[in-house]
């Protein structure tokens, strides 16, 4: 019965605009910034997490979240919207790929399978497009063989491209992702997404180089967010995911030949604060 | 007799070399003991991969194809060749879907990873739990005689023209004791950036 | 859910039924009487230019059971004394061990008394004959067995001769039956036999000339009888524990021991 009268709500105006959607992108960009530069080995995601209570307990929200043990997401927008993407993000990460093929989903069609979430939102019954937008980020073992003689033959090619590794699923390594409520998805080096990201994206064009290391990252990351943040800046202030080397330590268990800790975590509020001290 | 999994009759072998894999078939395909055709290839090629399928001849056809269309989206959606591992996983998962009402097959998985290099095999019993064995996979109406073949005539470390001259020998012997198999064969022999396919004429009763 | 449709065998079948015929009959005890069981194993016998050597597995099954380690299926046939000494023909019987006991009491009974009424012990032509009618005496209530009879022929050349149950037989170069009668089969066509070897450089496509098959020395059979049996043991529960072997050979009866997997 519910959806025999559900008309889509995201219907075209005669200018031929999706107003809708350019409502959902005002949403976002009222919404706290958040941001994503990629390094040669790894990726880092920033935000600030505004509390606008001192009573709220900071440390038991969480505005950056783990996908698949290679992929995390950070939002800019509506919080309760981007939860229900994270649920399914997650959900669809198994049923379309991991119970599938027994292995996580690249960054890309993870990226696209997200994005289709959003799209759907656009052209059904019944439903408001969602009110964020997406970075993800995440990181491929590429499928191309390592060849050691290539390497050897150029070896002053060795320093033009740090690892050789420049993200994509053939020769593997780090990408970042933007989705928009449209469904629209764009590949970055660098970018942000929320109240400051134009600020914010002239400062990372400023700041951002070729060759970068995550180190370098997480260090550019804080001084664009310390441009636009409003409060203080400390380790409840401000979220933090890196894409990074395995983690082994995160695993649980050692001693398990070819096993692989996540590449993505989360920074501790302690990690944050001893990349603040050294800003 | 009447298992689904015997009317139609058919053999299939993969076994491991150094640096190579091999993978072989029979090409009968029958009526319970009527010969109806003595050229239906048993294997089948999805890129890098390749898989081998006996069983219920119609099932066999059947999920031939639908791997096909499954490979073909995962390449078009994915840009790359699927690995044989990651084939092996999509053959396990869509027969599962199947639980309970599986096609009839009994599929062997052959290749070599384009990553890694190593070989690669791997077999499955209609419900798809899978077999990684690291010296052979049989499967058919022939098992029992491929098992007996194999275990006596394989060992490690075989190069290509061994390989080929050991895959042969166990599968035409074994289908010589098989009444539902024979009637010629397909032998791929699968190195890092060759794959060679040879047609073995053998008994032809 | 076994009894729907049956799965293909990723191993090889059991020799005995899933479902015994026994326990459909309940309370009624004897209308669902069965007198037989598979007590598995394997044997095979290959014959040479002036020797015949018999074979067998050492284990006893009943279901997934295992009654013993050591049981022969390999008999001396018609020589003198317990032991059997002096006898150049040995049977092998595999299937229901009780009948093979029987059968194996039978023949040698045959072949004694045929000494003591000719003076001269029997050949193994003779032999071969009388054991396909002790078994087919009992046609409509067989001996459960496939047995395989091993000597030497009139000329000193090896001899072998295999049966089904109900006496039909035939002489053959070499014999696998049993439990991994399925298995061993196909190996000895090819190596004994030489089955689809050809002669390299002999011509193209159906030129190609067969490798004819020649008598085998006897170090290469019995190398051959070991890598039947231990590849068995490895794919067949059945099959294991010990091989032994009997040479037959202008000598006398050879017996060899060795150990197989217990597992």
């Amino acid at each position: 019965m519910a959806d025999r009268y559900s008309f889509s709500l995201t219907t075209f105006s005669p200018s031929g605009k999706l107003v809708q959607i350019e409502y959902a992108l005002n949403a976002v960009n009222q919404g706290v910034t958040s941001l994503g530069i990629k390094a040669t080995n790894g990726i880092v995601l920033a935000t600030e997490k505004k509390s606008s209570s001192p009573l709220i307990d900071a440390s038991s929200s969480s505005k950056v979240s783990l996908i698949t043990p290679n992929i995390g997401m950070v939002y800019s927008g509506m919080g309760p919207d981007y939860r229900v993407l994270v649920d399914k993000a997650r959900k669809v990460s198994h049923t379309g790929y991991k119970r599938i093929y027994n292995e996580y989903p690249p960054t890309r069609i993870l990226v696209q399978d997200v994005a289709r979430v959003m799209q759907e939102a656009t052209q059904s019954g019944g439903v408001r497009p969602y009110g964020v937008s997406l970075l993800i980020a995440g990181w491929d073992d590429g499928i191309e063989p390592e060849t050691a003689a290539e390497e050897a033959a150029a070896p002053d090619a060795e320093k033009k491209r740090a690892t050789g590794k420049t993200g994509g699923v053939l020769k593997g390594g780090p990408s970042l992702y933007q989705v928009d409520p449209s469904g629209s998805y764009f590949p970055w080096k660098a970018t942000a997404i929320g109240k400051s990201a134009t600020s914010a994206k002239t400062f990372l064009e400023k700041r951002y180089t070729e060759g970068l290391e995550l180190e370098d990252a997480v260090h550019i990351a804080l001084l664009t967010l310390k441009e636009t943040i409003e409060g203080e800046m400390n380790g409840d202030t401000v979220e933090i995911g890196i894409v990074g080397p395995p983690a082994d330590h995160l695993m649980g268990y050692e001693g398990v030949e070819g096993a692989q800790g996540p590449r993505f975590r989360k920074l501790s509020p302690q990690e944050i604060e001893d990349y603040l001290t050294n800003l | 007799m009447s298992s689904p999994f015997s009317i139609n009759g058919g053999a299939c072998v993969a076994m491991v070399g150094k640096d190579c894999v091999a993978i072989a078939c029979d090409l009968r395909l029958g009526l319970q003991a009527l010969t109806v055709s003595n050229n239906f290839p048993k294997i089948f090629n999805y890129g890098d991969v390749y898989l081998g399928l006996t069983g219920l001849a119609t099932d066999v056809s059947t999920v031939a194809e639908t791997m096909r269309y499954k490979v073909n989206m995962y390449r078009l959606r994915e840009e790359r060749q699927i690995s044989p591992q990651t084939m092996a996983n999509l053959v396990s998962s869509s027969l599962y879907e199947r639980r309970f009402g599986p096609w009839f097959v009994s599929p062997v998985i052959a290749g070599i990873n384009h990553t890694t290099g190593k070989p690669f095999i791997c077999g499955f019993d209609s419900i798809g739990c899978i077999d990684f064995a690291k010296d052979f996979i049989v499967s058919g109406t022939a098992s029992d005689q491929l098992f007996g073949t194999c275990e006596g005539l394989w060992e490690p470390d075989l190069g290509p023209e061994d390989l080929f001259e050991t895959v042969s020998q166990a599968l035409l012997n074994a289908v010589d004791r098989d009444a539902l198999s024979g009637w010629g064969a397909h032998v791929y022999i699968i190195e890092k950036d060759k794959v060679t396919k040879r047609l073995l004429k053998g008994r032809q009763d | 859910m076994a009894s729907m449709y049956s799965m293909p065998s990723t191993t090889p079948g059991y020799s005995f039924p899933s479902t015994h015929p026994m326990t459909a009959s309940g309370p009624r005890q004897h209308a669902g009487f069965y007198p037989y069981t598979d007590n598995g194993g394997s044997t095979l016998g290959i014959s040479g230019k002036d020797f015949t050597i018999m074979a067998g597995d050492t284990r006893s099954t009943s279901g997934y059971n295992i009654n013993t380690r050591y049981e022969p299926k390999l008999f001396k046939i018609g020589g003198d004394g317990p032991k059997n000494e002096g006898a150049t023909i040995v049977l092998s019987v595999v299937g229901f061990a009780a009948d093979g006991h029987a059968l194996k009491e039978r023949l040698d009974t045959v072949a004694k008394m045929y000494k003591y009424q000719h003076g001269k012990p029997i050949s193994v032509a003779a032999c071969a004959q009388r054991l396909s009618h002790i078994l087919y005496d009992k046609r409509f209530f067989p001996f459960y067995v496939h047995a395989i009879l091993g000597g030497l022929d009139e000329n000193g050349v090896g001899a072998l001769y295999s049966y089904d149950p109900v006496g039909s037989y035939e002489r053959e170069q070499c014999r696998a039956a049993g439990a991994a009668s399925s298995l061993i089969m196909p190996f000895l066509d090819n190596q004994v036999n030489f089955k689809n070897q050809y002669i390299p450089g002999s011509g193209e496509g159906h030129a190609l000339q067969q490798r004819m098959p020649e008598p085998l020395p006897r170090h290469e059979v019995e190398e051959i009888v070991q890598d039947a049996f231990t590849s068995a043991v490895e794919r067949h529960i059945e099959v294991g524990d010990g091989l032994q072997m009997f040479v037959i050979t202008s000598n006398g009866i050879e017996e060899i021991y060795k150990d197989l997997k217990k597992d």
